[in-house]
């Protein structure tokens, strides 16, 4: 039995057959439910883990349709348009779902009609599991108002005027219905008789292309799922071939046999046809240490489907044999490192527009060719002559240190101390006094830097700056590492 | 005569099948002698298709104590003996490659790097800075691939794949300490790939100690001060010139030691020798005079006192007391 809490009182939200029996109901409070059976067992409700739980369950309907939507606490949508001839029926669909589900362990109800809402009265209401196409009206006129998904308050209103079942507001003239109970009510009827459309918006992106296999006998092994992988890719060849698409996003969803489902995406910089390739990119992504795939009993299901498509253009490679080739190979490189390690860790520097040091250059991911869109970029490569110094090594974040004291107030430190150790500084160039950048709002008021190129006395070169000025601020300037030099 | 240049070729032949075998560079086996080498020298260079086995660094005593230059099929190590001399042991690294640029004839933005390097050492020493590359060395943003891995197995993952790619100019490996997973094994995979694809590998390996390696050559490099900065009126003081580094050569085919100390131009693109290691510079001249460091033991050892004028201006040995009287020696 589960409890909620509600109203400051613990009352029950849901029971088992066992509890039913001894006339237990939802709403009651959990004291009096105490009081009358001592020995009932009651746990706290755990809505996160219930969504959890439907979620997964989402996931694993997947299987069936791509279009799978939650509806509420308890239920989920599946259009099953045009997938019903792959189970062999809507019959034989149905009971496949049913009897899967109470294999683990659910006690699931379904209900198969031409409307969403029509679906939803009879997965709820006893009698009915499945209503044909056109006998929407019959099959719904006996249930109760509840079966419409309209709130509360107005099956209320509704009852208190005598009108209990959907028969009785079926017929009645709908102008008066809706001035009195509102548009709402009306439009759930529409869409439970089928008159009104209703779209199932579906949890995850429905993918343009995709091909699965149903395995008898479950896979374990990496090479296994590698060889599926392969196979499937040749169908989708085919596909994509004829729709003159190469796949950029590919997605393989394992379908294991106790449920759980599992995704790996795995990204090209250049549209993929090849079956060896996306092979290949799978093979890295598994071998990868990050995740390692949990085959737990098997998978029984293995799909592959491409998420996100873009036009292929058939490069004709010169006699020579090279020309495109380079561009090709190396992102190839890319993407197997990056199916491999991830996203974030192939970086590609782009010179941005900007005086502050560590803004002047942007990490950005790779891609193609270079092409990355940055709209601030455009930085002609132009001559060097006119920059000054700049260090080899950045720090990614500068590092404070400890300057006893500067030769003039201005000046540059006369010694200072990195990371517990000091040094004695020989010579020293600067300031160059970098501004912060006004126009940035988030840079209004950062102080002003002065950098120093400094050499110690063994011969190392810093990049050092002092953030502030000498009597410009109440608190002594605070100086920072944050280069090297060669 | 006829007999000995048959058996020479012989010989030849033999060391080029030997050195074929262990996949190391038919110097090694060379006699001392001149000569003998530079036939096989010609013999290697048929091989590599008329492009020098060789990458020469401008400072002819240091190809000379390299046999030639850093080989550009080989992993080339350089290490920094502390993380804060990362600047020295970059800087160098680039230096080499800005000149492997320069001889493969390719442009700024073609020539290509992989720089991997664990999250660990781009935190301590720095993430290598663009502008700074460009400024310094000449390589263009375009041409730079970074790759930041957090374990050592992902980073050696991903050099031995880029090392095998034929995009790359070179392909540099940075690490920081010893790890475990970087030994032998790993070090010979790693040169292997170079030896494949004739590329260079250069591993720069931050404050780490020398251990046993695969790669044929090992500098150890250090920072040093940099001479001052010329301009027309002369040597401007206080100043702070090009970059300046010391070299030792830690491990080479040619088996010959040395420490160098060399200067980096970033206009001319080029290496230089700015003064000599171990030279008497080290000791600080003395007051006003000059200072001439050889002529200490030829006077004092060989001339007896008192009938040559004593060097530096120094008053004669009779003049002087006698325990101050300069020793003879023997």
């Amino acid at each position: 039995m589960v409890s909620h809490r509600e109203r400051n009182v613990q009352r029950i939200a849901a029971l088992d057959e066992q509890a039913e029996a001894l006339g237990l109901k939802p709403g009651l409070g959990v004291a009096d439910a105490r009081a009358m059976h001592p020995q009932i067992e009651i746990v706290e409700a755990d809505p996160e883990a219930n969504r959890r739980l439907l979620e997964s369950l989402a996931d694993w309907c997947d299987r069936y349709t791509p279009l799978v939507a939650i509806d509420g606490s308890d239920g989920l949508f599946l259009d099953i348009t045009g997938c019903v001839h792959l189970f062999g029926g809507e019959e034989k669909m149905m009971q496949d779902i049913l009897s899967r589900l109470s294999r683990q362990g659910f006690d699931a109800r379904a209900g198969l009609a031409s409307s969403a809402g029509a679906a939803w009265a009879a997965a709820r209401f006893p009698g009915l599991a499945r209503i044909l196409p056109g006998q929407e009206a019959d099959a719904l006129s006996p249930l109760p108002l509840s079966a419409l998904r309209i709130d509360a308050e107005t099956r209320i209103r509704l009852e208190s005027v005598g009108l209990h079942t959907i028969g009785a507001i079926l017929h009645a003239p709908r102008a008066p219905l809706a001035r009195r109970f509102g548009a709402g009510l009306l439009v759930r009827l529409d869409q439970a008789l089928g008159q009104a459309e209703e779209a199932i918006s579906p949890r995850l992106p429905v993918p343009p292309l995709s091909a699965e296999r149903q395995l008898v006998e479950p896979v374990v092994h990496a090479e296994d799922i590698e060889n599926l992988v392969h196979g499937l890719a040749g169908t989708l060849q085919q596909d994509l071939e004829r729709r003159g698409e190469g796949a950029d996003v590919v997605q393989l969803s394992l379908f294991r046999v106790d449920g759980a489902v599992q995704r790996h995406v795995v990204r090209a910089t250049l549209p993929l046809r090849e079956p060896n390739l996306i092979r290949r990119l799978f093979r890295e992504r598994f071998s990868a240490s990050r995740d390692e795939i949990d085959a737990g009993y098997g998978f029984e299901l293995v799909r592959l489907s491409v998420l996100k498509a873009s036009p292929f253009t058939v490069v004709q490679t010169d006699l020579a044999g090279d020309g495109m080739v380079a561009e090709e190979s190396l992102a190839l490189f890319a993407d197997r490192v990056r199916a491999r390690l991830g996203e974030h860790v192939l970086m590609r520097p782009v010179p941005v527009e900007s005086h502050i040091p560590e803004r002047a250059v942007r990490m950005l991911p790779f891609a193609a060719g270079g092409k990355a869109a940055l709209p601030e970029a455009a930085v002609p490569a132009g001559g060097t002559s006119g920059v000054p110094e700049r260090p080899i090594r950045l720090f990614l974040h500068p590092e404070p240190i400890e300057v006893a004291a500067a030769e003039v107030p201005d000046g540059p430190p006369l010694n200072f101390r990195w990371r517990r150790a000091i040094y004695n500084v020989s010579r020293a160039q600067g300031p160059e006094r970098i501004a912060p950048e006004w126009w940035h709002d988030d840079q209004e008021d950062a102080p002003t830097r002065d950098y120093f190129r400094v050499e110690d006395t063994e011969g190392r070169r810093f990049w050092l700056y002092r953030q502030g000025l000498y009597g410009a601020v109440e608190e002594m300037p605070r100086w920072f590492m944050h280069g090297i030099f060669p | 005569m006829a007999r000995s240049a048959m058996a020479q070729e012989t010989i030849c032949a033999l060391r080029r099948e030997i050195s074929r075998i262990e996949g190391s560079l038919p110097e090694r086996l060379a006699s001392p002698q001149a000569g003998d080498s530079v036939v096989l020298r010609r013999g290697i260079s048929a091989v590599r298709e008329g492009c020098s086995a060789f990458l020469g660094t401008g400072v002819p005593k240091l190809d000379c104590a390299l046999a030639g230059g850093v080989p550009r099929a080989a992993l080339t190590e350089i290490h920094s003996l502390q993380t804060r001399d990362a600047g020295a042991a970059t800087g160098f690294t680039l230096g080499l490659l800005a000149l492997l640029r320069r001889a493969d004839g390719r442009s700024r933005k073609q020539f290509l790097i992989c720089w991997i390097g664990l999250a660990d050492v781009f935190r301590e020493a720095g993430f290598p800075y663009a502008p700074g590359l460009e400024k310094l060395f000449g390589f263009a943003a375009g041409g730079l691939l970074f790759v930041s891995t957090a374990h050592i197995a992902d980073a050696l993952w991903v050099a031995e794949e880029a090392a095998r790619q034929k995009d790359f100019g070179a392909v540099v490996l940075e690490v920081r300490g010893n790890p475990a997973r970087l030994d032998l094994t790993a070090t010979r995979r790693l040169h292997r790939r170079a030896q494949e694809l004739g590329r260079p590998v250069f591993l720069i390996r931050e404050a780490a100690v020398a251990e046993p390696t695969a790669a044929p050559l090992r500098f150890t490099v250090s920072a040093e001060p940099a001479a001052p900065r010329r301009s027309l009126a002369g040597l401007l003081q206080d100043s702070i010139g090009h970059p300046a580094f010391t070299v030792v050569i830690g491990k080479s085919r040619a088996a010959r030691p040395g420490r160098f100390i060399l200067e980096w131009n970033p206009h001319e693109q080029s290496f230089r020798e700015i003064r000599p290691a171990h030279s008497g510079a080290l000791v600080p001249a003395s007051g006003n005079r000059p200072h001439p460091p050889a002529a200490m033991g030829t006077v004092v050892a060989l001339r007896p006192a008192g009938k040559a004028p004593a060097p530096g201006g120094q008053p004669p040995g009779k003049e002087r007391p006698a325990h101050r009287r300069p020793r003879r020696a023997g």
